[in-house]
């Protein structure tokens, strides 16, 4: 795909399977748009399958963009995901919104 | 090893864990109290399960966790398991290999048979306790403890996840003890870059509002608390005094008690102490703080130790790469010996020093690397009491089963070729050679039969033996048969021990009637043909209303032995060492009884083969000719050649099909100056010596 530096955002749709075992390829993907994007935007509407690794990827890429100074923003979480997080103590909103930069309206 | 296909790894896996699963099922029987075997059969299960369901097994995932559940009230120890229910189990166990290995081959109906069956057997003994019990697992009396619950942290090991366990369900678990307050703790979260997607970073710090048992929240982590770090402290409510259990456990703690990282174990003696020491209790207050008590993790740190001992103990290694290993260490032995010859015919004398210095590397260069291939032949072992338990059953003989030597090591691939043969040695010791219930009784044994299978070291060769204690071999009735077969003239002269050899004959059976387990006649002489293959011999005795011993020697490798290089006329040849007894000088004396070819060694009469003969031979033999003299086990053959050149460190290089029919050689090698000797089969020359021998004897007779 073509690299395009003025690109304001770059939007990455997360696939329905975001769990252990395919969560290799989710990390690639990650990474992948992290070299290419300074402003990472995710889109988390299509996960289906989340578990521990989810999460702990979805945080590690927050924080690492947090460290690099380039904005990543987690938008429409899936009710999977959702279920995922609140069953891994993520309870409340204002939890959720402490560990994961997010924005509502999705836009 | 990132290109191994994930599945294998899994099959590979489950594997061995079925043979835990089925050894401490098996163990179960004998010792129905032994809570360490539950505990390990319901752990192999329940990784089963859950790395099942990760590699998309999802049959194996759900039978297995039906098979847990049943299973479930043997584990809480409501009922006993029984003779009938591990037969059950040991099903279900074959059902969940089928689908592992060849779901093709597996239907449903069957599944839920076992199932049935299974849940049969855990429900019919007595009503169904409310499994809830647990759950709502009665609260310490309060004039015990003020306790109002547990504060939890959970560490678990990186590779937790990609064992299938899953962090978030155990929380759940958890969650139905009481209400639970849980904090994911993100501080170990690491950058993308440093990141293994697969390793779980959490950690979680968790309230749990419910004044349960201990024992309940270790049922919760059973199956994964090798693996994680679990801190329990109780939790007081905030009016009650300070609490003095914890201060108890700073004196308890150095002691490892509990099996558990659980430093609380002492919670119900601690009231008994919290008198006298009360007027210390201001001082133990800031200690107790479950947050800040730093003893707690005494325990798991430990744990860790003890884990990180064993996990660098051993590695795991393909079993190709091995054999690569050893195929380029014998392509040094064989370039050193060309070295080695260099460096004699030269007089440079300090090639003649890295010379020697190699021969001694290469030298412990294969000893370890075929110590690397060692595997102990209990591996092999375990596999044989299912097969003794099946069969014990299917015939109604109860056999007692008995290894010893399980630590005995062996090359993994004689192991492997080893595991048929001794099936049928079992399966002959089972069905002909224990009598039934009532015969025993009849010669005043015990009712119970009793099968032996030993390994032990015996030079260099290792010796196993199948003992069993039945009736022994009916030595009349196989004499008749081979006379029957017209293998022997009726009324020749035989020992006992000749007369047995004939049980290894092809198609040889002395079973009236031929049962599933045995008397096809296919067997003995296949395991012979398969013992003789790795270059190992086999031997019978017997005793007869005693039982019978058979005995399997076999080299310690396949790959390299000791040799006896020799020459006969121009071809040169190996003899391998260890079979080689002694070496004499062929005498005018015997040299003169050209017709009869014995030798006269020491009083005894030992048979000889000319070589020369042998392999024709062209021009005149050599003035002195040598006689070696081979064994395989009592039999003993002189072997005539020109001259003995000395030992040699042979790489045996097997023979191509095209020489598959060529029986007096087992295979070839490469000597130091480039050209090949062919390695000589002792126990064809033996066999060969015996019978011409026999013709001999055939013909004074006629």
């Amino acid at each position: 795909m073509a690299l395009n530096p003025t690109e304001p955002k770059w939007s990455l749709r997360l696939p329905a399977d975001c769990s252990i075992a395919a969560i290799r390829s989710v990390y690639d993907l990650i990474r992948e748009a992290f070299g290419r994007q300074e402003r990472l935007e995710i889109d988390c509407s299509s996960v289906d399958k989340a578990d521990v690794t989810s999460i702990q990827l979805l945080l590690s890429t927050a924080r690492t963009g947090e460290a690099q100074g380039r904005p990543v923003v987690l938008t429409s979480f899936s009710q999977s995901l959702r279920n995922t997080l609140r069953r891994a103590g993520f309870a409340s909103e204002a939890m959720i919104d402490q560990h994961f930069p997010q924005k509502k309206d999705g836009t | 090893m990132s290109a191994t296909d994930p599945t294998e790894v899994f099959r590979q896996e489950a594997s061995e864990l079925f043979e835990v699963l089925e050894g401490a099922l098996l163990d179960l029987g004998l010792r129905p109290d032994d809570r360490e075997l539950v505990d390990s059969a319901f752990r192999a299960l329940h990784t089963i399960k859950g790395s099942g369901a990760m590699f998309g097994f999802d049959k194996v995932a759900s039978f297995t966790h039906e098979f847990e559940t049943a299973f479930d009230r043997v584990r809480k120890g409501e009922i006993k398991p029984t003779q009938e229910l591990i037969s059950v189990a040991l099903a279900a166990k074959d059902y969940i290999r089928a689908l592992i290995e060849d779901p093709q081959s597996t239907d449903d109906i069957i599944g839920e048979a076992i199932l049935d069956d299974l849940k049969r057997f855990v429900s019919s003994d007595q009503p169904v306790v409310p499994v809830a019990e647990i759950a709502e697992a009665p609260p310490v009396a309060p004039a015990e403890s003020k306790q109002a619950g547990w504060h939890l942290y959970l560490e678990f090991e990186s590779h937790i996840l990609r064992n299938g366990s899953n962090p978030l369900d155990l929380l759940e678990d958890l969650c139905k003890l009481g209400p639970c307050f849980v904090v994911p703790i993100t501080d170990g979260i690491p950058f993308l870059d440093e990141m293994e997607p697969e390793d779980c970073y959490l950690k979680w710090d968790v309230k749990l509002h419910a004044a349960c048992d201990k024992d309940a929240i270790d049922d919760v982590f059973m199956f994964v608390q090798d693996e994680m770090k679990l801190t329990l402290s109780p939790l007081q409510e905030v009016e009650a005094p300070a609490p003095v259990p914890l201060f108890q456990l700073h004196d308890e703690e150095p002691a490892p008690v509990a099996e558990m990282p659980a430093p609380v174990a002492a919670a119900a003696a601690a009231p008994v102490v919290a008198q006298p020491i009360a007027s210390a209790e201001a001082k133990s207050e800031p200690k107790s703080d479950p947050k800040s008590d730093p003893k707690p993790d005494a325990a798991p740190v430990r744990r860790e130790e003890a884990k990180q001992d064993r996990g660098i103990a051993t590695v795991r290694v393909q079993a190709e790469r091995l054999d690569e290993l050893m195929d380029r260490v014998g392509e040094l032995v064989i370039a050193q010996a060309r070295l080695t010859q260099l460096a004699s015919a030269g007089s440079d004398l300090s090639i003649k020093m890295i010379a020697e210095e190699i021969e001694r590397l290469a030298s412990s260069l294969r000893d370890t690397t075929m110590g690397a291939r060692m595997v102990p032949i209990g591996s092999l072992f375990g596999r044989f009491r299912r097969l003794v338990h099946d069969l014990s059953r299917d015939l109604s003989k109860p056999v007692e089963f008995v290894t010893s030597g399980e630590d005995t090591e062996l090359d993994k691939t004689m192991i492997e070729c080893l595991a048929d043969p001794l099936v049928h040695l079992i399966r002959n010791a089972i069905d002909h050679g224990i009598e039934d219930t009532a015969a025993r009784a009849a010669n005043g044994k015990t009712e119970q039969g009793r099968i032996e299978l030993a390994a032990v070291h015996s030079g260099a060769q290792v010796l196993v033996t199948v003992k069993d204690n039945g009736g022994g071999l009916n030595t009349a009735r196989i004499r008749a048969k081979a006379e029957e077969q017209g293998l022997i003239a009726a009324g020749a002269v035989l020992t006992d021990h000749e007369i047995h050899q004939f049980l290894f004959h092809p198609g040889f059976s002395t079973a009236q009637t031929i049962s599933a387990l045995s008397g096809r006649g296919v067997g003995m002489d296949v395991v012979k043909r398969t013992i003789e293959n790795m270059r190992g011999s086999i031997d019978l005795s017997t005793r007869p209303g005693q039982g019978t011993t058979v005995t399997l020697r076999l080299p310690l490798t396949l790959a390299i032995i000791e040799g006896l290089l020799i020459r006969v006329g121009e071809g040169r040849y190996i003899i391998p060492l260890s079979a080689v007894e002694e070496c004499v000088e062929l005498t005018a004396e015997d040299e003169r009884s050209r017709g009869r070819n014995f030798l006269n060694v020491r009083g005894n009469l030992v048979p000889f083969l000319r070589l020369r003969e042998i392999m024709s031979s062209s021009g005149s033999p050599d003035r002195h000719q040598k006689t070696i003299i081979i064994s395989t086990g009592e039999t003993r053959v002189g072997l005539v050649a020109d001259q003995i050149i000395g030992n040699h460190q042979t790489v045996i290089k097997s023979l191509s099909k095209l020489h598959s029919d060529v029986t007096i050689f087992s295979g070839a090698t490469i000597l130091g100056d480039g050209t090949a000797a062919l390695i000589l089969d002792v126990a064809q020359l033996v066999t060969l010596a015996q019978s011409k021998v026999e013709k001999q004897h055939i013909s004074e007779a006629a």
